[in-house]
């Protein structure tokens, strides 16, 4: 082994494990034959030795404390935002959804009940309200049926619709006669179920408490073969 | 990038029977804690190396940051099945050191004795006079600036070989080059600070080591 090949190799040959054995021992061969290399190879050793002091040095070395908090804080940071906005993407996604739904259920709802209501809405002359209850639908027309569809008529068997109306009580007693009304027979006439606002009655002929005047009420009305009312009855 | 034998006493060995790709898709998820442990596991070796490589804890402390902020906002850019997560931050470091290097070139090693544990070295004991601790201080003083002044390459070399203590092969993978170039930048390194101590020394330098 030569001086250079000792400088390149023979240095560190205990340590590099690339070296073969043959080499490694012409490594040391040289170094008891050449005091040059000899010499490098001590001052390399005090060198290790320094570096050995300098590696202890630093070996206790960690980042301080401070990044793991700053690390930690950012961690937290990103994926609560991504958190939030995967949660709002899924809610906007889930709302588009039931929106589409509705939508498509109405759709289909109105596409299965539009030929069975057009005859019932044809019937209906006067404005209707859905229910009893219902107020929101009152109309101009101080008089009118309490069903729409199932406007409230019992002449004979009219009476078909009667599970889905509000049916007026087949009893003619209670009626209390308008003044003016011609009596015909009762068998022709039809017994009406309807909302109107008190002062309406007033119209009939009929003693009307002027403060209440706005109330809505039921009556039943008992119309004649003309059409025009002949009886009027407070079922409630 | 650290062998058994080099792990400090009171470093985080916590829920080692974890394998690091689990923990990083744990953190990927956003498990807090598997990224903790990750990040204790690994941030010593890394700021060492940072630390060893810049000679300065503020750019060490910055660097760790950045490779684990790189970790966190792109963990898929880690693959298990290439090497060990050690290495791959290893690789981030080592890219990090040499960005910072190439800004400040000229950045002088700064003295320093800081909340890492770096600066003091040697604890003033009953069995140290006050002279023998100053002399050794400024030994490790000497020895620390002989490593910062020597050129990248070569640094990179003696600190993964000597003071990682890494094998020659380790170090080459480590800095993906042939085993060749590490021996012969160690070679040129060694020569390069044999020369700078005994300049320190006030030794006449030798003919050998100027080449």
């Amino acid at each position: 082994m030569t001086c250079e090949e000792f400088e390149a190799m023979g240095l560190d040959a205990e340590r590099d494990a690339s070296l073969s054995a043959a080499e490694r021992a012409a490594a040391n061969e040289h170094a008891g034959t050449c005091s040059r290399c000899a010499a490098l190879q001590d001052s390399w050793q005090a060198a290790g030795v320094e570096l050995g002091a300098f590696a202890e040095d630093t070996a206790m070395a960690q980042a301080p404390a401070r990044v793991e908090m700053r690390l930690r804080q950012e961690f937290r940071t990103r994926h609560v935002t991504l958190k939030v906005r995967r949660t709002a993407v899924i809610a906007a996604w889930a709302l588009a959804a039931a929106a589409v739904l509705v939508g498509a259920v109405s759709w289909i709802n109105w596409r299965k009940g539009s030929p069975n209501e057009m005859p019932n809405e044809l019937k209906s002359t006067p404005s209707v309200t859905n229910s009893a209850g219902n107020t929101a639908n009152s109309v101009p027309n101080p008089v009118a049926p309490v069903q729409g569809g199932g406007a409230v008529q019992q002449r004979g068997s009219a009476g078909a619709a009667a599970s889905q109306t509000l049916v007026a009580e087949n009893e003619l007693s209670g009626f209390t006669f308008l003044p003016g009304a011609v009596v015909t027979d009762a068998g022709d006439a039809a017994i009406l179920r309807v909302r109107l606002q008190r002062g309406a009655l007033g119209a009939l002929g009929l003693p009307v408490n002027e403060e209440l005047a706005n109330e809505w009420i039921q009556v039943d009305l008992l119309v004649g073969d003309d059409g025009l009312p002949q009886a009027v009855r407070l079922p409630q | 990038m650290r062998t058994a034998k080099n792990v400090v006493p009171g470093e985080m060995r916590i829920a080692e029977q974890e394998r690091d790709d689990v923990l990083l898709r744990r953190a990927a998820r956003g498990d807090e804690e598997a990224f903790t442990l990750i990040y204790r596991r690994h941030q010593a070796a890394t700021y060492r190396f940072a630390l060893r490589m810049t000679g300065n804890s503020w750019a060490a402390e910055e660097i760790v940051q950045d490779v684990f902020m790189t970790l966190m906002r792109d963990p898929k850019k880690y693959d298990a099945t290439r090497g060990a997560l050690g290495a791959f931050l290893y690789g981030v470091a080592r890219n990090r050191v040499m960005k910072h290097l190439e800004r400040l070139p000229r950045e002088i090693p700064l003295e320093e004795k800081n909340e890492d544990g770096t600066g003091c070295g040697i604890v003033l004991q009953d069995a140290l006079t006050p002279a023998i601790w100053a002399e050794k201080r400024e030994r490790l003083r000497q020895v620390r600036a002989a490593v910062q002044e020597l050129p990248v390459e070569f640094r990179e070399a003696v600190v993964l070989c000597e003071l990682e203590e890494m094998s020659y092969e380790e170090a080459a993978q480590m800095a993906g080059c042939p085993i060749g170039t590490i021996r012969s930048r160690l070679h040129r390194g060694r020569a390069l600070l044999m020369a700078k101590l005994e300049i320190f020394r006030g030794v006449p330098r030798r003919a050998s080591v100027a080449r």
